[in-house]
């Protein structure tokens, strides 16, 4: 039997960009919020992300290790092209990472200025993934447009992300600070449909390949099922935010559990839309593939360490189940 | 701007970024197992010192850790925004080794560190000494790793040629190449002598704010006879590491020594202001036929000077610097250190300039692993994998002017966070255990 290596590692990769967008989306959109709270609520929020932060970035870790791994002809490519964005995406990724340490340590007005670069940082690195985002499904085109496009794509993370903070606000929280957050959520879904329908018009514009994969009857027909559940996910979050609002009977899970499916379903469809390029109209997923014998080696420890990873992932959600609760290391 | 700016720039960048990451893993790795202890100590004793002491170094883990895994993560994308060359070239054995890192140790140490960290009161006693365990078994399993493909960058084994491509023949060879075991032992042991004396030096820091602290005499007294005892091995574990690199790497062992011609009875050069240019010590205090007999156990044996390596020698002024900063260090340890077990037999407490030395001895472990790394590493030169791979030839497309933007940066960046974790290490130690 003879596996399909460089399929396999594209689904892995996949995996891992995506559980990475979802969980380190909740807490960079946590800090994004943070200067929309008091100073109790702020400690309360940063709590509630405290346990999971570090294994969240983790998964950054993994993705782009996989393309290392399995790609490094893309992984050239893609970090030379980007190679500013991921800078700045650093930066903030290290200047929240370290304030998250030291906001709790520090007193009087140097808590001030961590709880602001917290907030800069998580603003700075989510905008920046937003922009590698946008100039990668555009192949890196250079032109005037392109750079406004990305930077439309970086803001609308900077919204999908504060949809994932907030309903993740919503599950861990109670009393005012749950009120606001879905005052918050209903701000961010709005975003996220700007987002989502502005990179679905747009990729199949710049590229004839994605025009050419979507529109292409009858396939078209099954492929509208992808939107159609996109907007039922969309209507999902406001409806559940709004029945929680007025206090009606709702799962708390629910405004989270379904952006996560918005997450889902755009990250499916782009996934659709590109493959098998793992950089657009570029290079295919099978060009880019390092060595079968590198990509075999990796695989078994996958196979070992996933069940592992998952299973213990599992478990630390399930100790910090439940509301939050604000102090430190207790 | 020409290719050999945007070398010294990708260097540049590339270097500052791994040696301000090594200084955390470097404390984490054995501090995560100190932690263990403590927290054993009061699952056994009961004893709330022991809580106390646990806790407050707890807050330094997770600080220091978190300075570790950010800067870690720059890392990993550096490798491929100032190193694609590194990538294509050896990628199929790099890139497994760096993935297995992922794998098997960041999402182990990260979880549990969550449990550890927030979950005292949610699980039960020994869910969290297994947690404890767990972040500490996850920080020495990175080291591994890490340590194994650098090893390899430095003495590679277990590779083969698949048309133009190198790949692994056998990955047990490439993990365990012959440098490893040394280099691996060597960094554990350097990690252990860093931790002990910032816990000891922040712990004499405590003393002497405070007057007396159970706590903090408890955890001076756990950092001094851990040094003392890791002091000595370290230096016989690098004396093998240097006979090693001997046998693997001689022109390295050239430059730390400054012996520029081959010949037998070769002098050992104590101090020296070596000159590349010209090829030659200046102000040199040299034991004749010193090298040879330490080198060869034989004064009259010949060993192969700098000039036998050209044109692919290593510079040799910083590495024969470095070297001396490292053993000077490591000697200073250990008589701090043995001083210090000394002191503190008993229950005793040093005099009051001794808990100043050994405050002032607080970030000696990384001053000396600094040192090291700069020896291995730069005694490496011009190889980036010795005899595969020039450091030259990896450098990418990175243009001058994006390295120089991101470079300062970064400069800016780390400036900030080291200032802001030494003034947030010395607060803590300050208010000691009972904060």
């Amino acid at each position: 039997m003879s596996l399909d290596l460089p399929l396999v590692f594209a689904a892995l990769m996949g995996l891992a960009i995506l559980m990475y967008v979802v969980l380190d989306g909740y807490d960079l959109g946590v800090g994004m919020l943070m200067p929309a709270a008091d100073e109790r609520e702020q400690d309360l929020m940063v709590a509630s992300i405290g346990p999971f932060w570090d294994a969240n970035e983790t998964w950054l870790v993994l993705g782009v290790g996989i393309l290392l791994v399995a790609f490094p002809a893309a992984h050239g490519l893609v970090l030379g092209a980007l190679y500013l964005p991921v800078a700045a995406m650093l930066v903030g990724l290290m200047l929240r990472g370290v304030a998250f340490e030291f906001r709790v340590k520090a007193e009087g007005w140097h808590r001030g200025l961590w709880n602001w670069l917290f907030w800069f940082g998580s603003f700075l690195a989510s905008f920046a993934q937003g922009l590698m985002l946008g100039r990668y499904i555009t192949g890196f085109h250079p032109g005037f447009g392109y750079y406004v496009f990305a930077m439309l794509v970086g803001a609308s993370l900077c919204g999908g992300y504060v949809l994932l903070g907030s309903t993740w606000l919503i599950l861990k929280t109670q009393g005012e600070l749950q009120k606001k957050a879905l005052a918050w959520a209903r701000w961010g879904l709005l975003w996220v449909a700007l987002g989502v329908a502005l990179v679905s018009l747009a990729t199949p514009l710049v590229s004839h390949t994605v025009q050419a994969k979507w529109f292409d009857f009858p396939r078209t027909l099954a492929l509208m099922l992808l939107p159609l559940a996109t907007l039922a996910a969309g209507w999902r979050v406001w409806a559940a935010t709004g029945r929680l609002k007025r206090g009606e009977r709702e799962f708390d899970w629910m405004p989270l559990a379904a952006t996560v499916a918005i997450f889902t379903l755009a990250f499916a469809g782009l996934a659709y839309s590109l493959f098998p390029y793992v950089v657009i109209d570029r290079m295919t997923i099978r060009e880019a593939a390092a060595h079968p014998s590198a990509l075999k080696f990796t695989l078994v420890g996958v196979a070992i360490v996933f069940p592992f990873l998952i299973a213990y992932t599992v478990f630390a959600y399930r100790v910090f189940r439940g509301k939050a609760r604000a102090g430190l290391y207790e | 701007m020409d290719q050999s700016d945007v070398l010294l720039l990708a260097r540049a960048q590339f270097g500052l970024n791994i040696a301000f990451h090594i200084l955390f893993p470097s404390l984490t790795i054995a501090l995560g197992w100190l932690l263990f202890y403590f927290r054993i100590r009061y699952a056994r004793s009961g004893d709330p010192a022991w809580l106390a002491t646990y806790k407050l170094w707890t807050k330094v883990f997770a600080l220091s850790f978190a300075m570790g895994v950010v800067s870690g993560i720059t890392m990993s994308f550096q490798f491929g925004t100032n190193w694609p060359g590194y990538m294509q070239r050896v990628g199929n054995i790099a890139g497994p080794l760096l993935a297995y890192e992922v794998l098997t140790a960041f999402f182990l140490e990260a979880t549990f560190l969550g449990v550890m960290l927030f979950g005292m009161n949610r699980v039960p006693g020994w869910v969290h000494v297994l947690s404890a365990a767990m972040v500490a078994i996850g920080t020495t399993i990175s080291a591994f790793w890490i340590l194994a493909l650098n090893s390899w960058m430095h003495t590679p084994a277990g590779h083969e040629m698949d048309g133009s491509q190198l790949v692994a023949g056998d990955w047990l060879q490439v993990i365990f190449n012959p440098s490893f075991p040394y280099r691996f032992t060597h960094m554990l042991l350097a990690s252990g002598l860093t931790a002990s004396f910032v816990v000891a030096g922040l712990s004499a820091w405590r003393l002497l704010r405070s007057g007396d602290d159970a706590s903090a005499r408890k955890t001076l007294r756990t950092g001094l006879v851990l040094a003392a005892v890791l002091a000595p091995l370290q230096i016989l574990v690098g004396d093998l590491h240097g006979l090693n690199t001997l046998e693997h790497q001689p022109a390295k062992i050239a430059a730390i020594e400054a012996i520029w011609k081959t010949e037998k009875g070769a002098p050992l050069v104590l101090f020296a202001v070596p000159d590349d240019e010209r090829r030659r010590n200046d102000f040199a205090v040299e034991i004749p036929k010193g090298a040879s007999l330490v080198l060869r156990h034989d004064p009259e044996a010949e060993v192969q000077g700098v000039e036998a390596f050209v044109p692919d020698a290593a510079p040799v002024a910083p590495v024969f610097f470095a070297f001396r900063v490292m053993v000077g260090m490591g000697v200073l340890m250990l008589l701090a250190a043995w001083t210090g077990a000394w002191a503190t037999r008993r229950g005793m407490l040093p005099q009051r300039w001794m808990l100043w030395a050994f405050s002032g001895f607080t970030f000696a472990g990384w001053i000396a692993t600094l040192a090291g790394w700069l020896v291995t590493e730069i005694g490496r030169q011009p190889w980036l994998v010795t005899g595969i791979l020039r450091t030259r030839e990896a450098v990418g497309g990175a243009s001058g002017a994006q390295l120089g933007a991101s470079l300062t940066g970064y400069i800016i960046t780390y400036t900030v966070m080291l200032i802001a974790y030494l003034v947030v290490l010395t607060h803590l130690a300050g208010k000691g255990a009972d904060a």
